[in-house]
């Protein structure tokens, strides 16, 4: 069988018209250019669309033909493999199933999967890791932002009490008392179990018995229970993953501006589930959750005008639950 | 010359000496000096649509492994389908090797990112960034080296012969530089880096040269900031004469209607509907801006580069580029991204079709043979959408 092409040597950029006879004894022929060798010394590149298909030979001289057709053809006559991508590509059904695939990969990573991925990852992590880094977090910490607490000695006894009361002795958890000018009211917790409380915090707590310290502390504790750190991380990286890769040049927006809101849901989703594990490990302490809902009005107080007010907006950007919702929340579960 | 007293000159006779000498120069002028042929892009949007999709769904099914075959695949279509004086463009790059510093990038990237997370930039995080950032220069120059080595033109590729010593040294001058004249100095570090870029490039054993001028550089950059000022003037201006004419002539009823829209409208949904609003006129601003400068310096870049002293030459309307562009990002956004191929395609072919080149012999180049090398830079610089300008 022939087939036109142009052939170049490899050695200059000349460009020579030659034709290709594929002969029945599995040889290629170009006359014109004293060439016989066998068809396995030939490599005939995959079809990509139209393009002119490019044929090594030997010595590195290459051909190129635009009769896609008939080396296809020749490819089948000879029983040589022909590219299965390009199958895919022309046809109708499968291209349309891939953009079915691609969709529905997209939406499926967006909605749920990032989270079954993240949660896998984040369970065949070694425990040892997350406490190196944790380690190494809390030293930043301590250089940039934490000071020494100022508490007295009473109150720092009451809040170690219920700490270890929550704990049960597990060694992994520690409390660390810190003041914070920097950070305000607040209390957070590492991936290793050490678990930062600030002085402005307990401020505003508005029981002797700190018994919304307690409800603070199981929150933070859900925290680490569930590895919320560590899946956060993974699922940000998966999430711009995706959409870098989907969307390419529009990246720069693209894979800012839904990692915003994917983060945040996140995190509010990953509140949620603090808040519930909160509120069963104080029922089973037997505490009621009021003093949190409580401790959560005080902060809102305080934090006035700061907290986005009850909008749509406010909701979707926000990387806590609305201060209101857990207050109700907290309240309604107080038996 | 003839002698003015001769009989045989008559004024008719001079008149059509002159007249012909005329023609000539006339067929001289309209004569290019130098015979130039346009790139050409012959694809197809729709042949490239499906190649784009499929490689997205094999990814997705491989777990992204199918990736490194995917880039070879779309690279492959481009570079075949682009063509300069009747032949082809080849694209050679082996997906085993992509593959292997596509891994290498994401668990870089991926350390980085996990440890990043936690709280405050951690000693770790900073330490694959300083590393990343000490390994720049040369993985920029490994990124050069691969877009050249794996491209050839009648089966003599591209080289590159940039010096890794060269790279360090220049970002180590032009970082000082730039930091003490608070990027003042930006275009010539501009002009220094093309020239560190084109002047060690070859084709075969052509030499590519790369004569430019900062001072084109800050002619570029004053017009597209001026452009983009008056764009966004513009912007405001019609829009502002467009709302006080329907202000005036609808005033009223046109109150009475956004009071009822106020009050029968979600006020959450009227709000999330004006930020969506901005958020689509700002969009093909950023772009357009974005198109609108690679217009002047490809231009820029195109002309002041040599093969064997045949010159290139660029012809693309810098504000056309730049519609092209603001539209393309507003079609990817409204189809979902999935006119992606379509915009990269349209982009592309605008900017190789204003490209030329003049050569008076296309088989004069001698083949130094394919070789292969790192694929980390190339894969980082893919990674993280850094543009080398190539």
């Amino acid at each position: 069988m022939l087939v036109d092409a142009l052939l170049y040597d490899g050695i200059t950029s000349k460009e020579h018209e030659v034709t290709l006879d594929f002969t029945f004894g599995r040889r290629v022929i170009i006359a014109s250019h004293n060439i016989d060798v066998a068809l396995e010394d030939i490599v005939i590149e995959s079809r990509l669309g139209n393009t002119p298909r490019v044929i090594e030979f030997p010595n590195g001289v290459r051909c190129k033909s635009e009769q896609n057709d008939t080396i296809d053809q020749i490819l089948l006559d000879f029983n040589l493999n022909k590219s299965k991508t390009h199958k895919i590509e022309s046809s109708l059904v499968l291209t349309i199933g891939s953009v079915l695939l691609t969709i529905g990969f997209v939406w499926f990573m967006l909605t749920g999967g990032a989270n079954y991925s993240a949660n896998f990852l984040a369970n065949i992590l070694p425990q040892t890791s997350l406490d190196k880094m944790s380690e190494l977090t809390m030293e930043q910490l301590e250089k940039g932002f934490l000071k020494k607490s100022k508490l007295s000695e009473r109150q720092e006894r009451i809040i170690q009490a219920h700490f270890d009361k929550l704990t049960q002795g597990d060694s992994r958890y520690k409390l660390h008392f810190r003041s914070s000018p920097d950070m305000g009211a607040n209390a957070f917790a590492l991936p290793s179990g050490d678990i930062v409380l600030t002085d402005q915090l307990v401020a505003l707590s508005r029981d002797d018995e700190f018994r919304d310290i307690l409800g603070v502390l199981a929150h933070e504790k859900g925290h680490v229970v569930k590895k919320h750190s560590l899946r956060m991380a993974i699922k940000t990286g998966i999430a711009s993953a995706i959409v870098g890769y989907i969307t390419g040049d529009i990246s720069v927006l693209a894979t800012t501006i839904p990692t915003v809101l994917i983060n945040s849901s996140y995190s509010r989703d990953f509140e949620r589930e603090a808040d519930a594990h909160a509120l069963k490990e104080m029922k089973k302490m037997g505490v009621s959750t009021i003093y949190m809902a409580h401790l959560f009005e005080a902060l809102a107080k305080k934090y006035e005008g700061a907290e986005e007010s009850n909008s749509t907006i406010g909701a979707l950007m926000a990387s806590h639950p609305l201060t209101a919702e857990r207050i109700e929340f907290f309240k309604s579960h107080a038996n | 010359m003839d002698a003015p007293n001769n009989e045989n000159v008559t004024v008719e006779a001079l008149q059509q000496q002159v007249s012909e000498l005329e023609n000539e120069v006339e067929a001289l002028k309209s004569q290019p000096l130098a015979d130039y042929k346009y790139f050409q892009f012959k694809g197809s949007s729709s042949e490239y649509f499906r190649i784009w999709i499929v490689n997205i769904a094999l990814t997705i099914l491989t777990l992204g492994i199918y990736s490194a075959w995917a880039k070879v695949r779309s690279n492959r279509y481009i570079y075949a389908n682009t063509y300069l004086n009747g032949s082809n463009f080849e694209y050679n790059a082996d997906p085993i090797r992509i593959l292997i510093g596509r891994i290498v990038v994401v668990t870089f990237y991926g350390l980085f990112t996990i440890f990043s997370q936690y709280h405050i930039m951690l000693k770790v995080a900073g330490g694959i960034a300083l590393v990343a950032l000490l390994a720049m220069p040369w993985l920029v120059r490994q990124a050069v080296s691969f877009k050249l080595r794996n491209t050839s033109y009648r089966n003599v590729p591209f080289r590159y012969e940039g010096k890794v010593s060269s790279f360090y040294k220049f970002f180590l001058l032009h970082l000082f530089l730039n930091i003490f004249t608070f990027m003042l100095i930006f275009p010539y570090s501009y002009v220094k880096f093309k020239e560190l870029i084109v002047d060690n490039a070859h084709y075969g054993d052509g030499d590519f040269n790369f004569v430019g001028r900062a001072r084109r550089v800050y002619a570029i950059y004053l017009k597209v900031f001026l452009w983009s000022l008056l764009f966004v003037f513009t912007v405001a201006f019609v829009f502002g004469i467009l709302g006080s004419i329907v202000n005036a002539v609808f005033g009223e009823s046109l109150s009475d209607f956004f009071l009822t829209i106020k009050e029968s409208v979600d006020p959450d949904i009227l709000r999330i509907l004006v930020a969506l609003g901005a958020f689509v006129l700002y969009i093909p601003f950023v772009f357009w801006n974005k198109g609108f400068s690679d217009g002047y310096f490809s231009n820029f870049v195109r002309d002041n580069t040599t093969l064997n002293n045949a010159p290139l030459k660029g012809e693309m309307k810098p504000f056309a580029l730049g519609m092209i562009a603001a539209t393309n990002a507003l079609a990817i956004l409204f189809s979902l991204g999935l006119l992606y191929p379509w915009a990269q395609i349209r982009y592309l072919k605008y900017k190789l079709e204003h490209t030329a080149f003049a050569c008076k012999d296309y088989e004069q180049f001698e083949s130094h043979g394919y070789v292969t090398g790192s694929t980390v830079g190339e894969e980082m610089v893919d990674f993280f959408d850094i543009d080398i300008g190539m």
